[in-house]
C-alpha cells in the first residue's frame, strides 16, 4: 500500500470506522444485555451471556482501533479501487425495491422485473435473451413450486402467483 | 463384529431405492455447486435444507452430505481447467493443477483428482465407523462444563485460522454469539432483542443468514470484477495418470488424507485448512520444490485428497458430540434439528439406522462420483462455459426462494437481503463471515451451557479448569489467543490463515 491509500489519523482510515462501528455495537449490546437484568454468577439472567459478549465486543473494536490509529491502514476510497463498485450498487437498489414490492406485488410481478433489470443494469445481455430467461424462468420456478411442491409464494393484491 | 454389523444395516438403510435417488441427487448437485464459481456447497445445502422436510431423516441428510464432499469433488475441475476455485477447499489445487492443464496434462490432473479424493474419502469414512462411535461413548460422560470449553476452543481455532487479523475474527464471533441469542431465552423465556417484532421471537432463522453472507455477498463481490475465464478448450485425453504419476502421488495422496482426516476432525478446522496446510507439507518434503506452481502432479494429489478426507472427518464432532466444526456442518446440524434428532453421543446408540445409513451412504456417494465425474468431465466444461451475466441473476432468483421456501415466510428474504448488504461490505472491509455464522449457531448452545455450568457448580469459575478436558480445551484455545502477538507465531498464523469457505 503507498501512503495515499495507507492512512493513520484520518477519518478515511477504513479499519478505524470499522472498529468504530464494532464499538458502537459492542456498547449496544452491553445496554441491551443491563436491561435484560444479569442474575446473579450463581444464576445467571438472561442478559448475563449478552453483557459480557458486549465487552468482549468492546474489547476487540478496541484494539481494531487502536491498531487503525498506531499502524494506519488503507483508505475507504481504496477498498473499492479497480472496482465497478456502480454494479454491486445497483444490484443493491434492485434488490431494496425488490423487497419492497414482493408482498403487494407478490413473487411473479416483483421477481419478474428483478430478474429483467439484472439482467441488463449489471452486464448487460442482449434483449432477445434477457426477456425470455426473465419470463421464463420465475414462471417455471413459480410452477414447479406451487403445482408440483405444492408451496405457495406471495400472491400479492392482484392475486397473481 | 459390531461394526462389521453395524455397517451392513447401515448399507441396508443406504441401499433403498430412495436413499440412492437422494444421494444421487446429492453427489450430483454438489459437483454442479463445486464445478460453478459462486455457488458453494453452503449456499447449496441452505437451498436444499427445505427440500430434506419432504422425505425421511436419512434422505434428506445423505442428500445434504453428498452436495458437500460432491462439492469437494466438482471444485478440482474448475480449478484446472479454468484456473477459478469453484469453492474455497479448491483454491490450492488451482496453483499446479491449471498448470498441468496448459501443459495439456488436464486430464492425468483431473484422474489422480478424482482417484485421490475417493482414496481419502474412502479412508475417511473407514475412519469415521471406527472412530466416531468410541469416541460417542467417551463423550456420554461430557458435562455442560466441558461442552462449553470446546464450543470456546472451536470458535476460538476457526478465527485463529481465518484471513486477516484476529480482532477482527473474534468480533465476528462475539456478533455471531449476539445473533444468535435473538429470540425467546431457552431458560427463562423471555424475549431478548426482539424490538417488539413478532418473527424474532423464534430467532433469525439460519438460511437466511448463510444465504446472505455467503450467497447474496458473493454475487455483489463477483459483480464488481470482471471474472477472467481461461477455459482450456483443448479435448481432455487420457484420465488415468500414468505409473511414473502414481508413484509421484502415492506419498502426496497418503499424507494429505490422513492430515486432512485429522483437521477435519479439530473444531473449527475443515476442508479449506487441510487442502492448504496440505500443499506446504508436499512442498517442504519434496525434493525439487521449485516446481511447485509449475505443474507438479504432488500440488494437486494431496491437497485434493486432503479436503475430500477433511470433509469426511468432520463429521465426527457433529455426529458424536453435537458440534458443528464449521458452517457446512452447522447447516447438516440444522438439518437434523428440523427432523427433531439432536446429533451428540446418544444418536449413534437411539438411532443406529441413521448414523449408520448416513455413513454407507458416503461411501456409495464416492463410488458415484468417481464413476459419474471422469466421464461427465466434458458436460462440466459446457457449463463453466455459462457467462456470468446470466448466472448470477439466476443464483439471486434461487436464493430468494430457497429463503421463502425454509420458513414461508417473507420476512426471511428481507433479513436475507439485508445480510447480504451487510456481508459485502463486511468482505470489503477484511471481515470474513465463516466465524460469525459458527458463532451464530454454537451462540445459544454456549449460553446454555455456561449457565447451567454456573448453576450446577453454584457461580464456581473453577469448575472450567478442574475438569480435565475442559481446562485442556481452554487452555489451547488461551494459546492461540496469545499466539498472534508473538512475532515468530503471528508470520506463521499469515501463512496458514485462510478464507474459510467451507
Amino acid at each position: 500500500m503507498n501512503d495515499q491509500t495507507n492512512v493513520k489519523l484520518r477519518l478515511n482510515n477504513s479499519e478505524l470506522w470499522g472498529g468504530l462501528i464494532g464499538l458502537g455495537l459492542g456498547g449496544f449490546v452491553i445496554w441491551q444485555g443491563l436491561k435484560l437484568k444479569l442474575g446473579t454468577i450463581n444464576d445467571p439472567g438472561s442478559g448475563y451471556v449478552l453483557f459480557y459478549t458486549g465487552i468482549l465486543m468492546c474489547v476487540f473494536a478496541g484494539s481494531i482501533i487502536i491498531s487503525a490509529i498506531t499502524e494506519g491502514g488503507p483508505t475507504l476510497a481504496s477498498r473499492w479501487e479497480n472496482a465497478h463498485w456502480r454494479k454491486p450498487l445497483l444490484l443493491i437498489a434492485c434488490l431494496i425495491a425488490f423487497s419492497f414490492a414482493l408482498e403487494p406485488l407478490g413473487f411473479l410481478l416483483s421477481a419478474i422485473p428483478l430478474m429483467l433489470l439484472l439482467l441488463r443494469l449489471i452486464d448487460p445481455v442482449r434483449w432477445t435473451l434477457a426477456i425470455p430467461v426473465a419470463v421464463l424462468v420465475p414462471l417455471g420456478m413459480w410452477w414447479v413450486l406451487k403445482r408440483l411442491l405444492l408451496i405457495q409464494l406471495p400472491s400479492g393484491l392482484f392475486g397473481i402467483g | 463384529m459390531d461394526t462389521l454389523l453395524n455397517v451392513a444395516h447401515g448399507f441396508g438403510v443406504a441401499l433403498l431405492p430412495i436413499n440412492l435417488l437422494y444421494c444421487f441427487i446429492g453427489v450430483f448437485i454438489g459437483t454442479l455447486v463445486g464445478v460453478l464459481p459462486g455457488i458453494g456447497p453452503i449456499s447449496a445445502m441452505s437451498l436444499l435444507l427445505p427440500v430434506t422436510l419432504s422425505g425421511t431423516p436419512e434422505s434428506g441428510i445423505i442428500m445434504m452430505a453428498g452436495i458437500y464432499y460432491g462439492s469437494m469433488y466438482g471444485g478440482s475441475t474448475t480449478s484446472i481447467l479454468v484456473n477459478i476455485p469453484g469453492e474455497a477447499a479448491s483454491v490450492v489445487t488451482c496453483i499446479d493443477g491449471h498448470q498441468m492443464a496448459k501443459q495439456g496434462r488436464a486430464g492425468p490432473a483431473l484422474g489422480i483428482s478424482a482417484f485421490g479424493s475417493f482414496i481419502a474419502g474412502t479412508f475417511a469414512l473407514i475412519a469415521l465407523m471406527l472412530v466416531a462411535p468410541r469416541l460417542a461413548s467417551i463423550a456420554i460422560a461430557f458435562g455442560p462444563a466441558e461442552y462449553f470449553s470446546l464450543m470456546v476452543l472451536g470458535l476460538v481455532v476457526l478465527t485463529f485460522l481465518t484471513q486477516g487479523s484476529m480482532p477482527k475474527a473474534l468480533l465476528m464471533a462475539c456478533i455471531g454469539v449476539v445473533l444468535g441469542l435473538i429470540g425467546l431465552d431457552s431458560i427463562t423465556a423471555q424475549p431478548r432483542l426482539t424490538f417488539g417484532r413478532m418473527e424474532l421471537i423464534d430467532g433469525i432463522g439460519l438460511v437466511p443468514v448463510v444465504m446472505g453472507l455467503f450467497g447474496v455477498a458473493e454475487v455483489l463481490l463477483n459483480t464488481e470484477q470482471a471474472i477472467k475465464r481461461d477455459i482450456i478448450n483443448a479435448k481432455i485425453t487420457q484420465l488415468l495418470p500414468n505409473k511414473a504419476d502414481w508413484q509421484a502421488s502415492a506419498g502426496p495422496v497418503a499424507r494429505g488424507t490422513l492430515l486432512g482426516f485429522l483437521l477435519g476432525i479439530l473444531p473449527g478446522g475443515g476442508a479449506v485448512v487441510a487442502s492448504f496446510a496440505s500443499y506446504a507439507l508436499e512442498k517442504r518434503l519434496s525434493k525439487t520444490p521449485e516446481r511447485f506452481g509449475h505443474g507438479a502432479i504432488e500440488g494437486v494429489a494431496g491437497p485434493e485428497s486432503a479436503n475430500n478426507a477433511a470433509a469426511g472427518g468432520a463429521f465426527i464432532p457433529l455426529m458424536t458430540l453435537g458440534i458443528p466444526p464449521n458452517v457446512v456442518m452447522a447447516l447438516l446440524l440444522g438439518a437434523f434439528v428440523i427432523h427433531g434428532l439432536q446429533p451428540g453421543p446418544l444418536l449413534i446408540t437411539q438411532n443406529p439406522g441413521l448414523f449408520w445409513g448416513i455413513v454407507a451412504s458416503m461411501y456409495i456417494g464416492n463410488v458415484m462420483l468417481l464413476i459419474l465425474n471422469l466421464p461427465m468431465i466434458g458436460m462440466w466444461v459446457q457449463l463453466l462455459k455459462l457467462p456470468y451475466n446470466i448466472l448470477f441473476p439466476l443464483i439471486i432468483l434461487f436464493t430468494i426462494l430457497g429463503v421463502y421456501c425454509s420458513s414461508n415466510n417473507v420476512f426471511d428474504v428481507y433479513v436475507m437481503i439485508a445480510f447480504g448488504i451487510i456481508g459485502y461490505f463486511m468482505r470489503k472491509l477484511g471481515y470474513e463471515p465463516a466465524p460469525l455464522v459458527l458463532a451464530f449457531v454454537l451462540g445459544p448452545m454456549l449460553e446454555n451451557n455456561l449457565r447451567k455450568s454456573l448453576i450446577l457448580s453454584q457461580g464456581d469459575l473453577w469448575t472450567f479448569v478442574q475438569r480435565p478436558i475442559s481446562a485442556a480445551c481452554l487452555a489451547l484455545a488461551m494459546v492461540l489467543l496469545i499466539a498472534p502477538l508473538l512475532p515468530t507465531l503471528r508470520k506463521k498464523r499469515e501463512l496458514v490463515a485462510l478464507d474459510e469457505g467451507a
